[in-house]
């Protein structure tokens, strides 16, 4: 499992508008993408990585929980939640007790990469 | 003005610049974005603090301002993280993409101040009581941008942003943040020139975003709260390392460790007695106020 990978895909989804509209459009195929740009390195901030099936489907599922568990940077998964589920899946009053009732049973996991 | 080429702090003559003023606060963006369309009753004690603030940072007329915050994984991922960094560049760009979607935050281009910032690095060396990275292309995420804008709203001051890491464990200690300070204090009065520099930090309360105690309607920790407000308060710098353990931090939400840009703040400050030292209540838990006036 790599904290890394699976913040740098949270990062690059909710980064710009057209990879937030991609990836909701295609979950899989854009994390395809991604996973393939780890070939293809380009400096200072390569793109890509690779992910465990967990970490793809924890992403592909909106499975908040999941991700929270594994100790994703919460700044990051928040605002990636947000983004996602906001306004097209629930209100953002829904998400946030979603979002609660998810992560509680999980605590404070370490989230040090 | 500051003069280009300067060694470093230690070899600084003649006319010095002068630290006139230290301050803390918040960068809440829903916070701002609330307030820029009014203000909700449990903001009023908060836009009076704003307005407060706006006027003591007015009355300083502050050449530039040395903005202490943390990004929020917008410019720095964790491929390169660094603990501490000055952005150096004479031009400025401020708010990622995805916070114009999220928090309505316009783009903007702020001024720098390349020299002081030189300066603060060292000049030609690096400091020997600081280790700075730099960056030559800094882009300022909400953390600067907000605290700007509720101090300095038309962003016409020139800054030095030093970015600290406040959202990436490992996070550097409570005494290293209380070290940045009492160096950022030491360089600026001995920096060559006349500028009246202000010192301000970025951060929070007790706060939590992005796990179970976010958006609880009131704060995950008042007793972390009262603790930092009366260190503030107090001057009591030392207090205020103790009390800023990582684990404490942890505890008192996943957001917390933003405190630390507010422990420098002290530090800068000589660990005077805040002048303000304020956390008004509110739907966002309590919202940081600390003010030093050092003229």
């Amino acid at each position: 499992m790599s904290r890394y990978t699976v913040n740098k895909a949270l990062w690059d989804i909710d980064l710009t508008d057209a990879n937030l509209e991609a990836f909701k459009a295609d979950p899989a195929g854009f994390l395809d993408d991604f996973e393939a740009s780890a070939h293809d390195p380009r400096p200072p901030y390569p793109r890509g990585g690779s992910l465990t099936e967990d970490e793809r489907r924890a992403i592909e599922t909106l499975d908040f929980g999941a991700l929270y568990a594994m100790g994703v940077n919460p700044f990051l998964l928040w605002q990636f939640a947000r983004s996602v589920a906001v306004p097209d899946r629930m209100t953002i009053d829904d998400l946030i007790a979603s979002f609660r009732e998810q992560t509680e049973p999980h605590g404070s996991p370490d989230f040090a990469t | 003005m500051i003069s280009a080429g300067e060694a470093g702090p230690r070899v600084a003559s003649g006319v010095m610049a002068r630290l006139v003023g230290v301050a803390g606060l918040t960068h809440n963006p829903l916070m701002w974005s609330l307030l820029a369309s009014g203000t909700p009753d449990d903001l009023v004690t908060t836009a009076s603090h704003v307005r407060s603030f706006r006027e003591l940072v007015a009355n300083l007329s502050p050449d530039v301002i040395v903005l202490v915050a943390s990004d929020h994984l917008h410019m720095l991922v964790t491929s390169n993280m660094p603990a501490f960094m000055i952005g150096k560049s004479p031009s400025i760009r401020a708010v990622h993409p995805n916070e114009q979607r999220s928090f309505g935050l316009s783009p903007a281009t702020i001024e720098g101040h390349p020299t002081l910032a030189r300066y603060l690095l060292g000049g030609q060396g690096m400091t020997p009581e600081f280790d700075f990275a730099f960056s030559d292309e800094p882009w300022l995420d909400h953390s600067f941008v907000i605290p700007l804008l509720f101090l300095t709203p038309e962003l016409d001051v020139p800054v030095v942003p030093i970015f600290t890491n406040g959202n990436s464990p490992p996070i550097p200690t409570a005494a290293r943040f209380g070290h940045l300070g009492s160096y950022l204090a030491d360089a600026i009065a001995s920096a060559p020139g006349d500028e009246r520099v202000l010192v301000v930090g970025s951060g929070h309360l007790a706060f939590e975003l992005g796990g179970p105690r976010q958006f609880l309607g009131v704060s995950p920790d008042r007793e972390f709260d009262r603790q930092a407000i009366s260190w503030m308060a107090d001057g009591d710098l030392d207090a205020a390392v103790a009390g800023s353990s990582f684990d404490r931090l942890t505890r008192a939400g996943n957001e917390t460790y933003q405190f630390l840009n507010f422990v420098t703040c002290l530090a800068a400050a000589g660990s005077r007695h805040a002048d303000v030292s304020a956390g008004p209540e509110s739907r966002f838990g309590a919202l940081p106020f600390f003010f030093w006036d050092l003229t």
